[in-house]
């Protein structure tokens, strides 16, 4: 038993409950809230980087396995999360005098260190307790506005699926218990042909959709678009990014084989309609935040096809697609917060002859729609060249294969939309755009990694790779 | 070095250009010709070291890429690849001269514009299906911009209509060239080692890839039924960009089924063969008769860039037949020829144009006295696109046909293909008797001749034109080699 496996977890929740505890005290001004949190975030990086020599036997009595994936997993999480934290320092909705500056990046970090346990959990128990403490820190998040009756709208709806998805967990897990004695994750992962063949579907059942929920997969994906729409747009980034890395993460590590299990099909459809449903109902949405949500769920239904493939190949496809997702996802974010900040809308209007006003800035988001459609040279197109690969070894799978290339196509019309206003339309206003510092070295870093690591991927593969032996 | 050289200057001329300020329009438009005019330097001097005596891959530069995949940075240049890259960098030289009168957003313009230059020089040089793929699609977007910025009255809904076309195309190849690369055995995307191992490619399952890669190229040669994204983008797009279009960018297309579906699948390219003739005559006849119907002269031009693409798609599926040496080459050869006539018609159409303010035929009349230069060079092009002796567009016509011919099973077609030629030479005189003879219509009194830079940008095109129509063997000599070796290895003869 090592405490080195929890080291990032130890830090962040110390950090989180010093930003807490202080701010019961007296307001934790911004600099230092921010300050704070992003320290922990590094330290919890190099402590996850200090302990890679370790290998992925489970440890604290078989409930977590730090195995090289989930390491790299958090990596991702934590680079996100501190993305996140930059995209909120000029956010136009937090600059109010009142703004808790130390609850929220405490929250924050408490949620992150939730959703670090997640990737690493070996046991469903400790699992469901990851993803609580996940989901009740992500409710308070989405509605800490609270004078905003649409992020207190998002937080409602949020609880509420939220718990009731927990429920079906939960009973999924009872009925696992029931059945095979244990909820360790090793041990399930070898089932017993005795088992009687109901209960065991109705468990497998109970416990995909409880994940479809908390990942957004279609059918459970209606509550996404409200969250995302009504969450201050740091949080909806943050939402975008880390709840899904960590789901896929647990997915690793719960169901590697589903195919023994025959769920493959069953996953395989989940993962074509996620895609379509997402991409064509992205189409019709002005709102940007909107229209990244739906494009968030098709983006899912991509990585699930890597999922659905198994393997080693399609385990590295999938976390090929998050890192990928991860910088041109948090880059799109990043152009829509400082749109927004300066046109003061969230609708594409915003975009409207941005080409005209900031050149850079117009470019960037050029890239990131281009990355988010999968097309060469950038990032998106290696995660999702990768994915294609991973489909196409299997016979029975060439029409996901299909499927996602025509997907692709149709995601090119609303990613486009924004390339479309910022090009082709007249800017409605003349004066510069202006940008802090802190966003704009944020987006930079994204455009620079989704540019780089799409022209250079060897780097990222290697990585992978070496997280998936 | 030098394929290198020649793919990657123009894009680094595109982002020294957006260092530059917005208002140094001269210095721009400079910067952009001089990479150009670099670029064009370097592919001649490819060309003085490329020897044509051989099929061999030459200049070739091989570095690990991405070694994960197996994918490699693999150039190199054979008697397929060569003209057109000369093609390539003439005709984009010419275009960025033929720009200097974009106003609007110049940086951006050149800096696209050399940013595509990049995409389809190394379309052409590349060797390994993924270096391929991602030229391919590099030369989307900039195209997309622009048709779409700088374009006509229905610039966006053509921008987008391209883009949505080629896209489809393109991820159905990018399917195709995964499957292609699981195929391999070692797996590799190294196209000279999958053509090695073509006679394994054998069965169904390779002919789903065949036409996975064939509807990527076709929508860009653009074959019928994929063409309808053609007549818009070309009337939309402005001049220079109309040329590169018509000039190198369908070129694309037919260019990736020789070198990758022929060379690779000649299982598949013998099954497909029935298939292409019958869409070649599709292409020649319906295109020509489209051409016929329209009163937009670059609308005729458009439709009879799809009518010409048929020509050369009846010479690559004489493969099969007994003059398969004829047809490929003809094929080639129109490849080249089509790019320098088209290109330089849409130019004079441009001239026209930019000072009359109208495309309409109907407009016009008598223009002959008035323009003699510019009636001097239109129709010399005209006469060239419609296939008179003397001119580069009868070589490579005849030649197409002559290797059709040898199609001994599909004479029907081939025969019926020739309407195609009536027809395009019946709309070219009709045009140039309803522009140039005839009584003048005093409306355009005020029109002058060509200017320096018209001059400039369309001479050099007409005397390549006079010179491949009198002599083209400098350009056969280049490319005999090589298509005798890839119809062996199709063939199996």
């Amino acid at each position: 038993m090592s405490f080195a496996f929890l080291l990032p977890e130890i830090i962040l929740t110390a950090a989180a409950l010093t930003l807490l505890l202080l701010e019961s005290f007296r307001p934790v001004r911004r600099g230092l809230a921010l300050g704070i949190s992003a320290l922990a975030l590094l330290a919890g990086i190099l402590s996850v980087a200090g302990v890679s020599s370790a290998s992925g036997d489970p440890t604290f009595h078989g409930m977590i396995s730090v195995g090289p994936e989930a390491r790299f997993l958090m990596v991702l999480l934590m680079l996100g999360v501190l993305a996140v934290l930059a995209l909120s320092l000029h956010f136009n909705g937090f600059q109010e005098s009142d703004f808790s500056w130390g609850t929220f990046s405490g929250l924050l970090l408490l949620s992150t260190a939730g959703l670090l346990l997640l990737t690493c959990a070996a046991d469903l128990l400790l699992v469901l307790i990851a993803l609580e403490t996940v989901s009740v820190t992500s409710f308070i998040l989405v509605g800490f506005l609270r004078k905003d009756r649409r992020a207190s709208e998002a937080a409602i709806k949020y609880f509420l699926v939220g718990a009731f998805s927990t429920g079906l967990l939960i009973y999924g897990i009872s009925i696992v218990y029931g059945l095979a004695g244990t909820t360790n994750l090793q041990r399930l992962l070898r089932p017993d042909p005795a088992w009687p063949a109901l209960p065991l579907a109705g468990a497998l059942f109970f416990i995909l959709v409880g994940f479809g929920f908390k990942l957004a997969l279609v059918p459970f994906h209606m509550w996404a678009p409200d969250v995302y729409e009504g969450a201050p747009t740091p949080i909806t980034a943050f939402l975008s990014i880390a709840p899904k890395a960590a789901g896929f993460g647990v997915m690793l590590h719960a169901l590697p084989n589903h195919g023994a299990l025959r769920l493959t099909p069953f996953l395989a459809v989940l993962s074509a309609l996620t895609m379509s449903v997402g991409n064509l109902a992205a189409l019709r949405q002005q709102n940007l935040k909107r229209l990244l949500a739906y494009s968030s769920i098709a983006q899912m239904g991509y990585v699930l096809m890597g999922f659905v493939a198994g393997g080693t190949t399609g385990f590295r496809s999938v976390l090929i697609y998050l890192a990928a997702y991860l910088f041109m996802n948090l880059g799109a974010f990043a152009c829509v917060i400082a749109v927004g900040a300066d046109a003061k809308t969230e609708t594409l209007d915003g975009f409207k002859g941005l080409a005209g006003r900031s050149l850079p800035l117009a470019l960037a988001t050029t890239v990131f729609m281009l990355s988010l459609t999968g097309i060469p040279p950038f990032v998106g197109f290696i995660g999702k060249f990768s994915l294609f690969g991973a489909v196409l070894q299997s016979p029975g799978l060439v029409w996901l294969a299909v499927a996602a290339a025509v997907n692709s196509v149709v995601s090119f019309a609303y990613y486009f939309s924004l390339v479309r206003a910022m090009f082709f339309s007249p800017p409605d206003r003349s004066a510069r755009m202006e940008m802090s510092p802190a966003l704009a070295g944020c987006l930079g870093l994204a455009a620079l990694g989704t540019v780089l690591a799409g022209v250079f991927p060897e780097t990222l593969l290697q990585l992978v790779q070496r997280a998936f032996p | 070095m030098s394929l290198s050289l020649i793919v990657f200057l123009p894009l680094l001329g595109a982002f020294v250009m957006l260092l530059l300020p917005n208002e140094r329009k001269g210095l721009i438009r400079g910067l952009a010709v001089f990479f150009a005019a670099a670029a064009l330097a370097v592919s001649l001097y490819a060309y003085t070291a490329h020897n044509g005596g051989t099929a061999e891959m030459q200049l070739v530069e091989r570095h690990s890429w991405i070694p994960t995949f197996g994918i490699h940075y693999y150039l190199g240049v054979d008697g397929l690849s060569m003209p057109l890259i000369l093609l390539t960098t003439v005709l984009s030289l010419i275009s960025l001269i033929a720009s200097f009168g974009i106003e609007t957003r110049v940086k951006e313009y050149f800096f696209w514009f050399l940013m595509l230059e990049t995409g389809m020089l190394g379309v052409f040089v590349a060797l390994d299906l993924f270096l391929f793929y991602v030229f391919w699609e590099l030369t989307l977007v900039p195209m997309y911009f622009l048709i779409g910025v700088w374009g006509g009255p229905k610039k966006e809904y053509a921008a987008v209509k391209f883009f949505l076309y080629t896209l489809s195309g393109s991820v159905f190849m990018l399917l195709g060239i995964l499957a292609l690369y699981f195929a391999g055995n070692p797996r590799t995307f190294d196209m000279l080692q999958l053509a090695q191992q073509s006679s394994t490619f054998i069965g169904p399952r390779f002919i789903w890839v065949f036409l996975a890669l064939y509807v990527g190229f076709a929508v860009k040669i653009p074959a019928f039924p994929f063409h309808t994204w053609l007549p818009l983008a070309h009337v939309e797009a402005p001049t220079a960009v109309s040329v590169i279009l018509a000039g190198v960018l369908l070129k694309m297309g037919t260019y990736g089924i020789l070198r990758v579906s022929y060379a690779i699948l000649p299982e598949a390219t013998r099954w497909f063969m029935p298939i292409l003739i019958l869409i070649a005559f599709v292409n020649i006849v319906y295109g020509a008769y489209c051409a016929m119907n329209q009163r937009d002269i670059k609308r005729m031009v458009a439709y009879s860039s799809v009518n010409h693409m048929g020509y050369c798609l009846l010479g690559m599926a004489a493969l099969t037949g007994s003059n398969a040496s004829a047809g490929m080459t003809g094929a080639v050869l129109q490849m080249v020829n089509h790019g320098i006539i088209t290109g330089s018609l849409f130019l004079l159409v441009g001239v026209l144009y930019d000072q009359a303010h109208t495309r309409n035929i109907d407009d016009f009349g008598g223009l002959g006295a008035k323009l003699p230069v510019f009636t001097a060079f239109m129709t010399i092009q005209a006469m060239a696109s419609l296939g008179l002796p003397g001119l580069a567009g009868f070589i490579s016509e005849f030649l197409c046909f002559l290797g059709a011919f040898g199609q001994k099973d599909y004479l029907l077609w081939v025969s019926l293909s020739v309407i195609g030629i009536v027809v395009t030479a019946a709309f070219f005189l009709k045009l140039i008797k309803d522009v140039f003879l005839g009584p003048f219509n005093r409306r355009w009194e005020g029109l002058r001749d060509m200017s320096a830079r018209e001059l400039l940008t369309t001479a050099p095109l007409v005397a390549l034109t006079i010179l491949i129509g009198v002599y083209p063997a400098f350009l056969i000599q280049m490319m005999d080699a090589t298509l005798a070796n890839l119809i062996r290895h199709v063939t199996g003869g």
